[in-house]
């Protein structure tokens, strides 16, 4: 390394400076030969200034990730986008933007960084390796040269003065080199060996991303209270199973949810903001194992066979009984609501009731918790139920459940269905609603509350912290170990006095710092040659 | 736990009064650049030979190492990637940055004071708040900014009276002296309690690191800001230079006897620029602060990791938060890069760690008030 002033970090710059021609591109100008070419690919791939270029394009590439609604995060906006930007979510849609981070483009951005990265890494590391027992370079001659340098006399011979430098490097453990009347010093190595580590953890981050993304799975359940779920795939809402995970791999535990209850501030500006969930939850490692019993809590996580539970959401899911024209109770049971706001979680649902004769029947609700009059219109002031409401808009015809085109259990599709003329009443736990021409009644006979839970098992977890720990030591070491070279030369100046040359240079000294280290040294130096002197 | 109303107003009041003292501190900065002695002409002799004071401590001790060890020299040289050597002095004329111009005049002395003084009452607010509210006291936005502002604000001292860069006092402090304004008029939030998303004791680890690397970056940014400006004037100083070097050759050509003087006067930017420190120190200096934060960032966002995957069942989701967190981590990460490479120092680089800037405090504004994701804080989704 004959580069005085080594670049701070991991490369070298791009192409080869200009006019002059890269010397390291040694085929000849005319024609480049394919393997010329795949050379100079390969170059300009790992050179820093393309590795800073995709740097950048992953940073605007991330940003419709958080502008647009994506997929894997909120499929419901991403319906939502579709419906109300017809002409363009289809376009966007194309170019991947509503999975900007499953996207083929953005996977190659970050997959040639990483190429680009391991292009750099991976040969710094062996010369790293190799240069493991390196010695220091020698001295220079002439030390006053050096960024740092400085000059003392001393009445010891120039043998003995070096002596008393190379005791002195020593103790401070440098790497040393001694040769004639010279002695090379040299210090900081974990500095590059920060560096590397730094980036090579980062790909280990990626590999346990993938880690996780190949052995791992995420699943979604609504649980209403009262009723139990086992963690197989038919029975999630939603399931993400890595590449590798069959349905077999599910972890064959049992969960119940006896109660959920919420506490909001009731005072203040905050009024309403929730303060405290609590979901009681049963739960079995297995089916006919053991049940204990557990206090779900946001932040407190149910761990079963490395497999965790979370609570990430709650609702009501009032009851209704319809009784269908012919006399039968065609339906009793609760109907999930979706919270359409939160602050004061008024939710809407849907019932339908395909086995209700003459008619099928279908019924659009609003459940307002805590429900207020305000200016004439009927409506929630506050999450908690307090005096829970349910107002209906009734449907009869057909629900369209027989076409074979699959629907959400949240919307109702009424375009072959009438609407009743029922006087739209709110109504309080236990009232009933008749419906017209003898199609039945429906009866609102209270209402229990529901949690979503994620499901998630991810084996690339430690990993990956394992690698973001070891990526930030490796940040540290190459921010604040800086590499130094120390140099000491001594001669005779005649009347019995050597005159001790001290000089030094810190290859990589972008914290500060070098010269009151330097010139610790040089103090060091004098007083130990002034000590030997005395003794 | 309700909050107390008692030491919640009182945190108020302590946060007003930093807010006074620190916009006291910015008129006496002013009143330093308008009314302060100008000791650049007197010095210029010196200079060359002189430390450039802006290495600080090291390049002190290295002095007094120097003035004991006949010989002993403290590292000339210019300044071009991360070698060891000192930042060089002043812009333009060589005479700006002298070892008397960077001593603290009456003026800064008292600037100093006030904002010493304001940071105490910031700090007393700060603490006065958590107790009111029972927890770590950056729980929202306000309180965040809050903190990061003081953050910002002791941060800067120690970076002031280390390297003696007093005159970039106003600068700082302006910035701050709008931050805070703004947080105590515009997003001021009662002080309550969090929903069940933030009830962790990683609010503490996870929050509190973002709140350091935040204030650190804030420095930064100003200082990025201040370089882009001490850039263009060194740039046009040199143009002018070369230019009148020019006129008087074709004057000298002439036989004109008629000496030119340099082009702009000592008013205006130029008095402000020349009493600065150089744009090489500036980014020297922008850069370490960098550097000090983006350790703590890069910390912050393992500790949201490990807190997310607690909290929601996943160390990494995309979230907008998130997403942004990431993007401002990776557009610092092109500064550090881009400082290293050629072609890209200087004002692309800084023109990079604005960018980076911009993006935190998109995260910290744009992404909580107009997207919605988990980091809303709105409790459960």
């Amino acid at each position: 390394m004959s580069g005085l002033r080594a670049p701070d970090t991991v490369r070298r710059a791009g192409g080869p400076p200009p006019g002059r021609p890269d010397p390291s591109a040694a085929a000849p100008r005319p024609q480049l030969g394919l393997a010329g070419w795949l050379r100079w690919a390969w170059r300009q791939l790992t050179s820093m200034r393309t590795a800073l270029v995709l740097l950048f394009l992953l940073a605007v590439g991330s940003v419709p990730g958080s502008v647009l609604p994506q997929q894997g995060i909120n499929p419901a906006a991403v319906q939502q986008y579709f419906a109300n930007h017809p002409a363009l979510a289809p376009w966007l849609n194309r170019l991947g933007l509503f999975n900007v981070f499953a996207a083929p483009w953005y996977a190659a951005i970050y997959l040639l960084l990483f190429i680009s990265l391991a292009g750099c890494v991976v040969p710094r590391t062996v010369r790293l390796a190799r240069s493991a027992r390196a010695l220091p370079p020698p001295a220079p001659r002439n030390l006053a040269r050096l960024p740092s340098s400085a000059r003392l006399e001393t009445a010891l011979p120039p043998q003995q003065a070096l002596a008393a430098a190379t005791a002195m490097l020593s103790a401070r453990r440098f790497r040393l080199r001694a040769s004639g009347d010279w002695v090379a010093a040299e210090k900081g190595y974990r500095r590059e060996a920060g560096n590397l580590l730094f980036h090579l953890a980062l790909l280990g981050v990626l590999a346990s991303i993938g880690l996780g993304g190949l052995f791992g799975y995420k699943g979604d359940r609504l649980l209403v209270a009262g009723s139990t779920f086992a963690d197989t795939a038919t029975n999630l809402d939603v399931f993400h199973p890595g590449r590798l995970v069959s349905a077999a791999d599910l972890a064959p535990f049992t969960v119940a949810l006896d109660g959920f209850s919420a506490s909001y501030l009731t005072s203040g500006p905050d009024r309403g903001q929730p303060a405290m969930f609590h979901a009681n939850i049963r739960y079995a490692s297995a089916p006919g194992a053991p049940t204990r019993a557990y206090d779900l809590q946001v932040n407190h996580p149910l761990v079963v066979d490395g497999v965790r539970v979370f609570l990430i959401g709650h609702g009501f899911a009032p009851v209704f009984r319809v009784t269908d024209g012919t006399g039968r109770v065609v339906f009793d049971q609760p109907v999930p609501f979706l919270a359409a706001e939160t602050a004061t979680y008024t939710s809407e649902g849907v019932i339908k009731v395909p086995g209700a004769r003459p008619q099928q029947l279908g019924f659009v609700g609003v459940f307002l918790p805590t429900a207020v009059v305000r200016g004439g219109r009927l409506q929630s002031a506050f999450p908690a139920p307090l005096n829970p409401m349910v107002s209906l808009v009734s449907y009869a015809g057909d629900l369209g459940l027989g076409s074979g085109v699959p629907q959400s259990v949240y919307q109702l599709q009424t375009a072959q269905m009438r609407r009743l003329a029922v006087s739209p009443r709110p109504l309080a736990p236990g009232q009933s609603i008749t419906l017209p021409r003898g199609y039945g009644t429906l009866t609102f006979t209270g209402y229990r509350q529901w949690v979503s839970l994620a499901i998630t098992y991810d084996p690339g977890q430690l990993p990956a912290l394992a690698c973001a720990i070891a990526a930030l030591a490796g940040l540290l070491l190459s921010f604040f170990v800086r590499r130094r070279r120390v140099f000491v030369r001594a001669r005779e100046a005649g009347d019995g006095r050597t005159v001790v040359d001290i000089g030094a240079l810190a290859r990589s000294d972008a914290g500060g710092g070098f010269e009151a280290e330097f010139a610790e040294l040089a103090d060091s130096l004098r007083s130990s040659l002034s000590q030997k002197e005395g003794g | 736990m309700p909050a107390n109303v008692g030491l919640a107003q009182l945190s108020n009041a302590f946060l007003v009064a930093a807010l006074l003292s620190y916009s006291l501190a910015v008129l006496a900065f002013t009143g330093d650049f308008a009314f302060g002695r100008r000791r650049g002409a007197a010095a210029a002799g010196r200079t060359r030979a002189r430390v450039p004071e802006l290495v600080g401590a090291g390049a002190a001790e290295a002095a007094a190492a120097g003035d004991a060890a006949p010989g002993a020299r403290p590292a000339p040289g210019p300044g071009a990637g991360d070698g060891p050597a000192p930042l060089p002095p002043g812009t333009g004329s060589a005479a700006a940055w002298t070892r008397r111009d960077a001593a603290a005049s009456t003026w800064v002395r008292v600037a100093l004071a006030v904002t010493v003084a304001g940071v105490a009452a910031h700090l007393a607010g700060v603490i006065t708040r958590g107790l009111a509210v029972h927890r770590i006291p950056w729980g929202n936005m306000y309180e965040f900014v809050t903190a990061l502002t003081c953050v910002a604000v002791i941060f800067f001292l120690g970076l002031m009276i280390r390297y003696q860069a007093y005159r970039l006092g106003l600068f700082v402090m302006g910035a701050v002296v709008v931050a805070l304004g703004l947080a105590q008029t515009v997003i001021y939030t009662e002080a309550g309690p969090l929903v069940p998303a933030l009830q962790s004791y990683w609010l503490s680890i996870h929050v509190t690191a973002m709140t350091l690397a935040t204030g650190t970056y804030f420095v930064a940014a100003v200082l990025g800001v201040v370089y882009l400006f001490a850039e263009r004037h060194a740039r046009r100083a040199a143009k002018r230079e070369r230019q009148v070097k020019r006129e008087r050759q074709a004057k000298r050509e002439r036989q004109a006897m008629r000496e030119l003087q340099p082009a702009g006067g000592p008013g205006g930017a130029d008095a402000i620029m020349r009493r600065l420190p150089g744009p090489e120190a500036l980014d020297r200096l922008a850069y370490r602060t960098v550097m000090f934060a983006f350790p703590i960032w890069t910390f912050g966002i393992i500790a949201g990791a490990i807190w997310a995957d607690q909290a929601w069942g996943r160390y990494w989701g995309w979230d907008p938060t998130e997403t942004w967190a990431f993007i401002t981590w990776v557009v610092y990460a092109c500064f550090l890069h881009a400082r290293a490479t050629a072609g890209w120092r200087g004002r692309k680089a800084a023109v990079i760690q604005l960018i980076g800037f911009g993006c935190l405090v998109f995260n910290l504004i744009g992404v909580s008030l107009f997207i919605t994701g988990l980091h809303s804080y709105a409790g459960l989704n």
